[in-house]
């Protein structure tokens, strides 16, 4: 039996057709080759390299930029949906595919020169180039502007010091945009996998995004030409905007983590008999379905509306914390739900449940934790910003 | 991704472009759930999809085209609500998009039908058409023949394989004693089973250009109608399942095997 999402309020009938179009392609194709497979990527801590190519080929990758540039220019709901499904199959394929597009590609289309444009979006779209985005520091997370790493001008050349951690796909990336000071202030720069002083060892011993690359970035007296800074943006407004399109996007790929879970625990409760009866029977699970599907359904509405105001452009990003913060928080929730109606069959890989919960742990606190984005509201709601002692 | 085809050879490239034609079919969702209510199937809250052969027909007719050059033109028949079906082979490049409809029509039967879509095939100038072997809804199997006899051409049915000539196909077919390799001259109507190729997916590229696309509607002269549907039944219920227990049961459950099921 097709795999048919849980859609309680016809969230589909406020889908254009080509939204539902590319929604279906990527189902399937999730369907098709990554769940039959996702397991054995998962054991062996490998992201297959025929996903990314297949990214490619579907147009997924950057999808949301110019066609100009080799991309699709289809609209942020599309993009959410194409999340969505990939979050379905796994947290760290969706990563791959917000990585590529929203870090690593969105930077290029959005403060990179038309060369840079022209030179590198082309072939990130396709999926021949692979991304990554170098923002978090080992001591620098939740706090970017404090980063360490530096450039420095050096004749026709930057040079590059410092670290980074937790970059996803940077051992496998053939660019890194990476974030730092220059005389002090936080500027974009393109790193290519073969610049002098760079390197990106992979960080091993994950027990969540285990089908995903993380690595760190090392530079030491990285030399790259002037040509590779991104020249129109200045101060953390740059990895920010980047971040923006990335937790989008996270908002609707929780949905499809969500669903899997919900999808593989009411089919387990149906079947599942004790004492006599489906275990869907008793009032208490038919309590804890209910409940995801409430949640769910919150979920899709609210990411939903907020793909048309990213359309219409009028949103602001504290409408995106929102949206990260309580579709990973439900997800996770759901998750765990889930796991408990499985009974000890939730933590076989035969179902897909503990590795999402897993997953879902890391995406709780990449791109802005859970407690920042609660800070970000707070600051809304207040005026008053609780980062920091200062007020 | 597997998105390349198996099974099917393409040879050299010929000079003539040549008009290709692909009919496709909206039909329920295979795994859609059939409700009769009343007299009449009742079909409002069914998934609709693109008939599965018909998905080998596109794909056959898309390698012809790269084997050989041409256009591709899909073709339905139906109302509005079927131009979904030809956007789904738009996405997967082909070139023109053409919906067979006249509002006077309401349901046609298959000599209406065969009828529409063989004089707008001949208008066209098309020199060959792909069909599935049957569609999923009704499984009559009779369009592609149907059509071939209209238009006074070749028709091979049933195809599992398929070489793209200069003046022809060769196409394999199923045959009393194995498989039949057999040549086909043009202009024919080509019906196609599941398996010889693996039919190619949309790109995010391909839904786009199907957005802007547009559906041209022709319309036809067709025979009046000799037949009609009186009523639509449900199949009739499966008997429900048998239980056995033990060992002791164990010769029960061969005889009802051997004798009921006929399976050993």
């Amino acid at each position: 039996m097709a795999y048919e999402g849980l859609d309680f309020y016809d969230i589909e009938s406020q889908l254009s057709e080509e939204e539902v179009m590319v929604r279906d392609m990527v189902r399937d194709w999730v369907d098709e080759e990554v769940i039959p497979n996702i397991e054995e990527a998962c054991r062996d801590g490998r992201f297959p390299e025929e996903w990314g190519k297949a990214l490619g080929e579907m147009g997924v990758l950057g999808m949301t930029i110019d066609e100009k540039y080799g991309c699709a220019g289809m609209s942020y709901v599309a993009y959410g949906l194409v999340c969505q499904e990939l979050e379905r199959g796994d947290s760290g394929l969706r990563s791959f595919a917000s990585v590529q597009g929203s870090l690593a590609m969105f930077p290029i289309s959005a403060f990179g020169s038309e060369e840079q444009k022209m030179h590198y979006l082309p072939q990130m779209a396709s999926g021949e180039w692979i991304g990554c985005f170098g923002l978090t520091e080992p001591d620098y997370g939740s706090n970017p502007g404090d980063m360490i790493t530096r450039a420095v001008e050096d004749g026709d050349e930057y040079v590059l010091n410092g670290a980074k951690m937790w970059i996803t796909n940077g051992t496998v990336a053939d660019v890194a945009i990476v974030w730092a000071k220059l005389d002090g202030v936080i500027r974009g720069f393109i790193v290519e996998k073969d610049d002098v002083g760079f390197s990106a060892p992979e960080m091993t011993g994950k027990h969540s995004l285990k089908a995903s690359v993380t690595s760190e970035l090392v530079f030491q007296d990285c030399r790259i030409p002037k040509d590779r800074i991104l020249p129109n943006v200045k101060g953390l407004k740059g990895p920010f905007s980047c971040l923006n399109n990335a937790r989008y996007g996270i908002s609707w790929g929780a949905i499809g983590s969500a669903q899997a879970c919900f999808h593989s625990a009411k089919e387990y409760a149906l079947s599942r008999i004790q004492f006599e009866h489906p275990i869907a029977s008793y009032q208490l699970v038919q309590n804890k379905l209910a409940w995801m599907l409430r949640e769910i359904t919150k979920g899709q509405l609210l990411a939903l509306h907020l793909g048309r105001k990213k359309d219409d452009g009028s949103w602001f990003p504290e409408q995106i914390s929102l949206a990260k913060m309580n579709n990973v928080d439900m997800a996770l929730e759901i998750a765990r739900m889930a796991r408990d109606i499985h009974g000890a069959n939730g933590i076989l890989d035969e179902y897909p449940i503990m590795r999402h919960m897993a997953n879902l742990e890391s995406v709780k606190t990449y791109e802005g934790t859970h407690d920042i984005h609660n800070l970000i509201i707070g600051r809304w709601i207040t005026g008053i910003q609780a980062f920091t002692r200062t007020v | 991704m597997g998105f390349q085809s198996k099974g099917c050879t393409l040879r050299g490239t010929g000079d003539k472009m040549t008009e290709i034609a692909v009919l496709v079919k909206r039909v329920p969702d295979t795994n859609a759930q059939i409700l009769v209510s009343g007299d009449r199937v009742d079909l409002s809250a069914v998934k609709w999809v693109m008939s599965p052969y018909d998905e080998f027909a596109l794909e056959a007719a898309m390698l012809h085209k790269e084997a050989k050059g041409g256009n591709v033109t899909a073709i339905t028949l139906g109302n509005a609500d079927c131009d979904k079906v030809l956007k789904d082979a738009k996405a997967v490049g082909v070139d023109r998009i053409i919906r067979v409809w006249d509002d006077s029509w309401s349901e046609l039967d298959s000599n209406q039908a065969q009828s529409a879509l063989a004089n707008v095939i001949r208008d066209l100038g098309i020199n060959i058409v792909y069909c599935g072997k049957s569609a999923a809804d009704t499984g009559a199997g009779s369009t592609g023949p149907g059509v071939a006899e209209r238009l006074g051409w070749a028709s091979a049915s049933n195809i599992i394989g398929l070489e793209f000539e200069d003046t022809g196909v060769e196409a394999m077919v199923p045959a009393a004693t194995g498989n039949a390799r057999t040549g086909v001259s043009l202009p024919a109507v080509i019906s196609c089973d599941k398996g010889f190729c693996k039919p190619r997916k949309p790109n995010v590229k391909g839904i786009m250009m199907a957005k802007r696309a547009q559906v041209e509607v022709m319309s036809s002269d067709i025979p009046s109608s000799s037949v009609n549907i009186i009523s639509h039944s449900p199949p009739p219920k499966k008997a429900p399942g048998q239980t056995f227990e033990g060992a002791s049961e164990v010769p029960r459950v061969v005889a009802a095997l051997r004798n009921d099921a006929n399976v050993i």
